[in-house]
């Protein structure tokens, strides 16, 4: 609890238990935050597949069109959305700026990245 | 040449003045206490710094005990202390009355004392009884129990006073002639029993003091006498409100922080380990308290207390000086190592302490003369961020 | 006669050296009594071996921080009421992000140093305590009297912040909320340590502080403010005033 080794003190990051709307936005700033890091390596590792010539990126591409990728896409979407309007929240707030009502903006947040996240899965998926 | 060990019962407002008071004289002190500092009655104190205007009819000695430490209390620890001042107010013709015999006694203490209209009263506590007849002006002021004798812990700490919190005394250890050279303590911590010897015990446990002696087969005429407080979540006034009259309940109204603290009752108990709170003296602080500061009835409670004053001698509740007794068992029962000390107010911790320490350099054979009403103390924050010095168990 | 409610008290125990476990005590309570009143019944009436601190009971000593089902509470003034129903388990936990000493006793060395380390001030005049609705306009001879501060060091904040969960050097909310309070225009001197790497910018807007605090010191608030403050006095201080 208190004396615990590190990786349990991180997954206090994620225990939203008795927590407010705060920790949420901070649970889920984290969490994009890693998803996003992870997908940048993803992303990364694809490009550097690119140098391994052209079969090898058009049998990638074929695997980008099953739809579980697609939800994939679709997550990192959303994410990117909610962690960059977090991410002006805090800005914000730094400046003073709307701290009373910064749990409202949390909640903006959330609903502006799932409207996002919408609209390109109409596109994806309808379009 | 090794210094004498003291040993000191109890880490209430007594237990860590005199912890302080004999760390500056050269003894080597360790404070042995079951809860953390303040576990007892010193933590729920009511928190007025005594002018001495309370007791300055019935109990002079009190009185001027008061007026002295609270002006050494205001000099060497301001870091705790609202140094606002308090007024004695007179609602009644009775009050009216006691006034002749209030001012006499104040001038007598040396307690200064100025004399408002009520329409000045109120311009400086808009929230007093409007129909209020006259008021006084004295010193009074309100403290932060816990950081008061931190502020204290943490000098004497500084100092090389050892704390021992969460440990229990359960035993004195006596030579065969009944005398006292140490406790049995359990350390509440590991669950592990040790004893330890020292040249002096000093039991500095207040309400339980006779719990103590009566482990080297004594007694002690401790009273234990419990009131109640109730803390309010407005701060209607912003210095300490006194009804102007012989003590009685709920007759004083005290600032503290965002709140206001009404207290008190006086009444005997048999268990003070714990005192369930009176319904009926929650309606009483609320009805006595409104009465001195009406807007108390529109506020909410936000903590109700009991504590126990360790009074001493005969009588009952209110009747009982507020003074203080330090008791050497060699004098009081022909038994060495032990003293105690208990009764008295956190407005006179300071001598207390002072008193209580004179006996026991006394039988020690330490000269070195008491310093404390000179020395400012350390921040009470010390307490925590110095440590205990490296564990020595003689 | 009160109403009278049964509530069981789930309680973490830790000795030196012994495994930790939860101990359950089943009371008869009055729903308008205080958490930390059942508490010290159960060491008054079934198990003396239970470590909690406790000083004031009124709110003004900070000594009496728990998590109550997982949330920062100051015990003596959260009746049973406001957090339970009846035959409710409670379950009381000592803080979060400090050393356990025993049981529900944690050690707080560190964000009292911290609160040194900024000078926090104790007393201050009651002109400048904020107070939403003064009793009256603060006239200037009133500058002369002073008040205990909101903040009572209770650690409560500390133990809701995330980011003092995995950061033990970030100062954490109080001693920011304190440097705030000195304002940087009056004590520059703080400016290093403020925005220093444990600093202000460490806070990462959760304003779980300001939820827990039971003092009206609006850490989070407080925080951001002070972020304002090290900008301007950055800014004041390149163009070398
Ligand atoms: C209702 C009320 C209001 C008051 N208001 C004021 C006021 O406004 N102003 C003022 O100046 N004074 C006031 N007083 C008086 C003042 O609070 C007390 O005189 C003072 O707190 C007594 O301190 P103490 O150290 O002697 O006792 P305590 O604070 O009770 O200290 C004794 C300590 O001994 C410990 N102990 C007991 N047994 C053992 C054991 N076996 N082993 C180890 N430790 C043990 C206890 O845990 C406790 O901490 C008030 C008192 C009461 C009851
Ligand atoms: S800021 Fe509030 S929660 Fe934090 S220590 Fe101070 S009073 Fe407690
Ligand atoms: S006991 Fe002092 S704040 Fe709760």
């Amino acid at each position: 609890m208190n004396n615990q080794p590190a990786p349990q003190r991180l997954l206090s990051w994620f225990n939203p238990l008795g927590r407010n709307p705060g920790s949420w936005a901070f649970i889920l700033n984290r969490l994009t935050g890693l998803g996003l890091t992870m997908y940048l390596f993803l992303h990364l590792m694809v490009l550097g597949r690119l140098a391994q010539g052209p079969e090898a990126y058009e049998e990638f591409l074929a695997l980008t069109k099953s739809p579980l990728i697609k939800l994939g896409e679709l997550l990192v979407i959303g994410a990117v959305i909610y962690h960059g309007l977090n991410g002006l929240r805090v800005v914000l707030t730094s400046f003073g700026l709307g701290v009373r009502r910064q749990v409202q903006m949390f909640y903006l947040s959330v609903l502006l990245a799932l409207v996002g996240t919408a609209i390109f899965a109409f596109r994806m998926f309808a379009g | 040449m090794s210094k004498p060990h003291v040993v000191i019962i109890g880490a209430g407002f007594t237990g860590v003045a005199i912890a302080h008071d004999l760390a500056l004289r050269g003894c080597e002190v360790t404070v042995i206490e079951r809860g953390d500092i303040c576990n007892g009655t010193s933590g729920r104190t009511h928190g007025l710094l005594h002018s001495g205007g309370r007791y300055a009819v019935k109990d002079k000695e009190s009185a001027i005990e008061c007026i002295e430490e609270n002006k050494i209390l205001r000099r060497i620890v301001p870091q705790v202390i609202e140094p606002n001042g308090g007024l004695f107010i007179a609602l009644d013709d009775s009050d009216l009355s006691y006034a002749e015999q209030f001012i006499a006694g104040c001038e007598e203490c040396g307690i200064p004392l100025e004399e408002l209209t009520p329409q000045q009263a109120l311009k400086i506590e808009p929230n007093l009884n409007p129909r209020l007849l006259s008021a006084f002006l004295i010193p009074d002021g309100t403290f932060d129990p816990l950081r008061l004798a931190l502020a204290f812990a943490a000098t004497a700490k500084h100092n090389g006073a050892r704390f021992r919190t969460y440990a229990e005394v359960e035993g004195l250890l006596l030579d065969g002639q009944g005398n006292v050279t140490g406790v049995r303590i359990l350390d509440r911590t590991t669950n592990e029993r040790l004893e330890l010897h020292a040249e002096v015990v000093v039991n500095a446990t207040g309400a339980w003091a006779g719990k103590i002696t009566a482990m080297a087969g004594l007694d002690a005429p401790v009273r234990p006498t419990p009131g109640i407080m109730v803390a309010y979540d407005q701060r209607l006034i912003q210095r300490a409100v006194n009804r102007l009259n012989e003590p009685g309940d709920g007759d004083i109204v005290l600032p503290q922080r965002r709140m206001v603290v009404v207290g008190t009752t006086s009444f005997d108990a048999e268990n003070v380990d714990y005192i369930p709170v009176v319904e009926e003296q929650v309606k009483l602080m609320l009805e006595r308290g409104s009465q001195l500061i009406p807007a108390i009835r529109n506020a909410q409670p936000r903590g109700i207390y009991m504590a126990s004053r360790p009074l001493v001698g005969s009588g009952s509740g209110r009747s009982m000086a507020r003074t203080f007794k330090c008791f050497d068992h060699k004098e009081t029962h022909n038994i060495e190592g032990l003293v105690t000390i208990t009764g008295g107010k956190a407005t006179t911790m300071r001598m207390m302490a002072e008193k209580t320490a004179d006996v026991v350099c006394a039988k020690l054979g330490i000269s070195t003369p008491c310093t404390t009403r000179d020395i400012p103390l350390l921040s009470y924050r010390q307490y925590y961020t110095v440590p205990n010095q490296e564990k020595h168990y003689a | 006669m009160p109403e009278q409610w049964t509530v069981t008290l789930r309680i973490y125990r830790q000795k030196t050296n012994e495994p930790s476990r939860y101990d359950t005590f089943t009371l008869e309570v009055n729903p308008d009594e205080y958490i930390l009143d059942a508490i010290e019944r159960v060491w008054a009436f079934h198990d003396r071996s239970l470590c909690f601190r406790h000083a004031c009971h009124h709110s003004t000593c900070g000594a009496c921080g728990m998590r109550v089902n997982g949330v920062e509470k100051l015990t003596c003034i959260t009746t049973i009421r406001s957090v339970a129903r009846p035959n409710a388990v409670l379950t009381i936990e000592p803080l979060r992000n400090f050393p356990i000493i025993s049981d529900l006793v944690v050690d707080m060395g560190e964000l009292y140093r911290k609160m040194e380390a900024v000078e926090a001030r104790a007393v201050l005049p009651i002109t400048e305590a904020e107070i939403e609705k003064p009793p009256h306009q603060w006239k200037t001879e009133d500058s002369q009297y002073v008040r205990l501060s909101d903040c009572l060091e209770c650690g409560l904040c500390i133990s809701a912040c995330p980011v003092a969960a995995t950061s033990q050097p970030y100062l954490g909310p109080a001693p920011l909320a304190a440097a705030q309070d000195h304002r940087l225009d009056r004590r520059p001197d703080l400016l290093t340590l403020i925005d220093s790497e444990h600093g202000v910018w460490r806070c990462h807007s959760a304003f779980e502080c300001t939820a827990v605090c039971p003092s009206f010191v609006d850490p989070g608030r407080r925080i951001m403010d002070l972020r304002k403050q090290t900008i301007s006095a950055k800014i004041r201080h390149f163009f070398g005033k």
